[in-house]
């Protein structure tokens, strides 16, 4: 079974973000990243699978120069090999741009199974699986809790809201985009460190790229104090106050 | 003549039967990788001096037994002229016995002898009727045997003084003498009366610091010991080395909480193994399963152990093979993945130790400002209970004038890394840590926790990292020792020596004095000072939920509560929170505090006279306000 993983590479929790001077991304230059959670767990369910099912898993990531650290990160962990969509225009790249240039490199490859975290934890759009899956022409489903193979087909569980969950049988070749927490990691062994020095990285050119959307503003939430003094009697500044509190405030129904 | 031929006849075929079996085992010696050390070469003259000659090791922890051990040991030394001499006389090379200087050695032999006798007699009872839990189920026959011919040896020495060397009886007593010797030749290599010929070196080769386990050669592609080639040098010679004394096994907090571990076990597991050639086999294979995770490192084994062998090498560099496969436990990988993502064992992001550094009104260091660089470490970042214990011990450094800062940033040391045998992840965290070290141009670190100061002040001069490393219980006995604190009561307490501190760095004065000092009168543990029994938190044991046996934790716990002290005080992070749950689920009303903080109490007592009135919970003073 060929699975493909796409990882993407995010800001770390740890940095302090700021807002650059346009206002409409962040100052990344001094920044540190990481490799975007829900995707690592996309990366351990498809070792997990090839463990299961043998084959081989494909890591690919789209974005500028320093993203083939977290496809190192990938090697290291036991992805066999690496596709590597290298482009700056891919900095702050909206959902459709990256989905195409993930397609771009995956088209030819013919996977059985393709994986994605369920979305970044950065933009969080949870929407470069679902359209990857539209541009291969393939079946998708979404916050996969569990993944089963067999004989040629697919069995997936999906978590609804309110505590619900759902299976569904579907054909392969699919995308399925993971959700966090549902597997044990694994870390990063000596050993698979070393090997993935020796592993091969394909650089892929990126396709046209046409961004559907623009970021036209990105701000920290603003902290407003409004104090507003409600006059009047008592009993008509109480109901005065909860209808505010009710309407408008909305934090009592 | 006849009888010269004999002897020579007997000699070569017990010495050859000797030269085999020894070459066996040296042949696997000598195959095995590593270099020996022999860094430090006054501290290790001293140490043989102290350990062998002197036998000092062998009597600190078994007085009885281990001083009638040097009794024969001594008795042994004594003799090796005397024998030498004999054996040129049966070879008929040589015959010394009539001089004068010969007669006067055999009558000083005399006290040596009877010393000798009695020693190994005491030894013989003890081994077959006392028979101790360190020492084995069964009686092993052989060391009875080897009891008797000392016995005999010693016997036939004696009786020379009255029978007529020509006579029949003397002829006799001689050949018996000098038989029981050839015998002896032949069993001790297959034996563990081969630590007869080996300890001496593997005293001498034993690292000075206890528990150094070198670093991983990456470029040469070294992933630790995955099977049985992979083990040193000293490994295979400390593995024909064991007297099987037992001595490891009884001190091991694991052994004597019911788990399978057994440190002598380990090394007479890797003897056998060797012995059967099978160099191919896997460790998980060549001792039991489990083992290798349940050591806590607390060093118990490897500083008990007389005849001068590392277990600690021996466990981590087995772990180290594991988990450079991926074979580590769940819940040392969940560790690692924070360390990899967060730079901390908890996987938290480092907001919280922004703002403990605000909240406490710590400067940035600056070493043109600073005389120390505290380093908070996970626990200090992190953890409710140790910040406050650190509160404290900023109060004192204020007090007394100290100028300390702390790092903007920190990442965890490496301790449970390089302890549960992750060298990769150690070292990555580690030339960070140093990176930043050097760029703040700090010569003085001072740390609150053990672990860190075994790290820094250690690990991390494999790196050429050489600034002082100081345990707070040791700066603040120190700045201290002027002030006078007001003290009226006087409360019992009991203190827990941390393995890292009082094992490892041998800190066991300062944190006593500093008790004694503020009005502690410190109620000794069974297991203290130098040989505390661990608190189970060690080796990366602190993030395992599902301890087989009793908890190590409740044990110490017990052990602290039988003092009839109302108040633990600890002076390690990790410690207190094993010991704090082990509290918890005893169900005691046991106090526990830092040490730093039951000094500081006491400090701020002393400088405000107005809470001069005698409280009998002063040592659990809580933090001053920031
Ligand atoms: S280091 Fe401590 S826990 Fe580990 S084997 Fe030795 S005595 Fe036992
Ligand atoms: S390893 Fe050392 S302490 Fe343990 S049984 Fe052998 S000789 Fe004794």
């Amino acid at each position: 079974m060929k699975i493909a993983v796409c990882v993407k590479q995010v800001v770390s929790r740890e940095w302090q973000l700021r807002v650059d001077e346009s206002n409409t991304w962040i100052r990344d230059q001094d920044a540190s990243y990481e490799l975007n959670e829900p995707d690592a767990y996309a990366l351990e369910e498809a070792l997990r699978l090839k463990e299961r099912h043998g084959g081989e898993v494909v890591v690919c990531s789209a974005g500028p120069a320093r993203v083939s650290q977290v496809v190192r990160e990938a090697l290291a962990r036991g992805a066999d090999r690496a596709l590597l969509v290298e482009d700056d225009r891919l900095v702050g790249a909206d959902a459709f741009a990256t989905a195409s240039a993930l397609a771009a490199a995956l088209k030819d490859e013919r996977c059985d199974l393709v994986l994605t975290g369920l979305q970044s934890d950065d933009s969080g759009f949870a929407q470069t699986g679902v359209v990857l899956a539209e541009t291969l022409g393939l079946p998708h489903a979404t916050i996969i809790m569990e993944v089963q193979v067999a004989d040629g087909a697919l069995r997936v569980k999906r978590e609804l809201e309110g505590g619900w969950f759902q299976w569904i049988a579907m054909p392969m070749p699919a995308v399925l985009t993971i959700q966090s927490g549902i597997n044990q990691l694994r870390y990063a062994t000596l050993k698979g460190i070393m090997a993935a020095k020796k592993k091969d990285v394909k650089k892929v050119a990126a396709p046209d790229l046409a961004p559907q959307h623009e970021i036209v503003r990105l701000y920290f939430p603003e902290k407003a104090k409004a104090t507003r003094l409600i006059d009047g009697a008592p009993a008509d500044a109480a109901k005065e106050l909860v209808r505010l509190l009710r309407d408008e405030a909305r934090v009592i129904s | 003549m006849i009888e010269t031929l004999i002897f020579w006849a007997l000699c070569l075929g017990f010495a050859a039967s000797f030269v085999v079996q020894v070459w066996r085992r040296l042949r696997l010696v000598a195959r095995a990788p590593g270099r020996l050390g022999f860094d430090r070469p006054a501290l290790r003259v001293r140490r043989f001096l102290r350990d062998v000659v002197f036998q000092s090791r062998t009597i600190a922890g078994r007085p009885l037994a281990g001083f009638a051990h040097a009794l024969v040991f001594w008795g042994f030394v004594a003799f090796a002229g005397y024998s030498s001499t004999e054996f040129l006389y049966g070879l008929g090379l040589a015959d010394l016995r009539r001089t004068p200087f010969f007669e006067a050695y055999a009558v000083a032999l005399v006290p040596f002898a009877t010393a000798c006798l009695v020693g190994i007699l005491y030894l013989l009872v003890r081994r077959v009727f006392a028979r101790p839990a360190g020492l084995g189920d069964h009686v092993s026959m052989e060391s009875v045997v080897i009891a008797i011919f000392i016995a005999a040896l010693m016997i036939t020495f004696l009786l020379r003084f009255g029978l007529a060397d020509g006579s029949v009886a003397g002829r006799v007593n001689w050949w018996t003498h000098m038989l029981v010797i050839l015998a002896f030749l032949a069993l001790i290599p297959a034996s563990k009366h081969l630590h007869l010929v080996l300890s001496p070196f593997t005293v001498l080769l034993k690292s000075p610091v206890l528990g150094t386990v070198p670093n991983l050669d990456f470029e040469k592609e070294e992933v630790g010991t995955e099977t049985l080639k992979d083990l040193s040098r000293k490994q295979v010679l400390d593995a024909f080395t064991c007297v099987e004394c037992g001595r490891c096994q009884d001190n091991c907090p694991a052994f004597g909480s019911g788990k399978v571990l057994n440190p002598k076990k380990l090394i007479l597991d890797s003897q056998d193994a060797l012995l059967e050639g099978a160099l191919d086999r896997r460790v998980v294979e060549v001792y039991d399963e489990g083992v290798l995770w349940q050591c806590t490192t607390c060093g118990a084994c490897e500083s008990q152990c007389p005849v001068g062998i590392e277990h600690l090498p021996l466990i981590i560099g087995a772990r180290r093979g594991l988990v450079s496969n991926g074979e580590a436990p769940d819940y040392l990988g969940n560790v690692y993945n924070q360390l990899e993502r967060r730079g901390n064992i908890w996987g938290l992001t480092y907001e919280a130790r922004q703002k403990f550094i605000e909240s406490a009104g710590l400067e940035i260091f600056d070493a043109a400002k600073h005389e120390y660089l505290v380093w908070l470490g996970c626990a200090g970042a992190f953890e409710a209970d140790f910040q406050k214990a650190l509160r404290a011990l900023f109060d004192i450094l204020r007090a007394c004038g100290v100028r300390f800062g702390v790092l903007a940033r920190e990442r965890c040391t490496g301790d449970v890394a390089k302890r549960s045998g992750n060298e990769y992840m150690f070292q990555e965290l580690a030339t960070q840590n140093i990176e930043d070290f050097r760029a703040s141009g700090v010569t003085k670190i001072l740390t609150s926790c053990p672990h860190c100061l075994k790290t820094i002040g250690d690990d991390y001069r494999r790196f050429g990292f050489d600034a002082d490393v100081v345990h707070s219980s040791v700066l603040v006995a120190e700045i201290t020792r002027g002030l006078e604190p007001n003290v009226a009561t006087v409360e019992p307490v009991t203190f827990h020596d941390p393995c890292y501190l009082g094992r490892y760095a041998g800190h066991v004065d300062e944190p006593r004095e500093l008790l004694e000092r503020f009005g502690g009168s410190v109620r000794e543990p069974d297991r203290t000072r130098t040989n505390p029994f661990c608190c189970g938190a060690g080796g990366g044991l602190l993030f395992e939920e599902k301890e087989e046996g009793t908890r190590i934790s409740d044990v110490r716990f017990k052990q602290l509560q039988a003092t009839g002290a109302g108040t633990v005080v600890t002076a390690c992070p990790f410690c207190s929170i094993m010991l704090k749950g082990a509290q918890a689920s005893a169900q005691a009303d046991t106090e526990f505090v830092d040490l730093m903080a039951f000094v500081n109490g006491r400090l701020q007592k002393a400088a405000d006279p107005s809470a001069g009135a005698p409280s009998a919970s002063a040592g659990a003073a809580p933090p001053a306000a920031p």
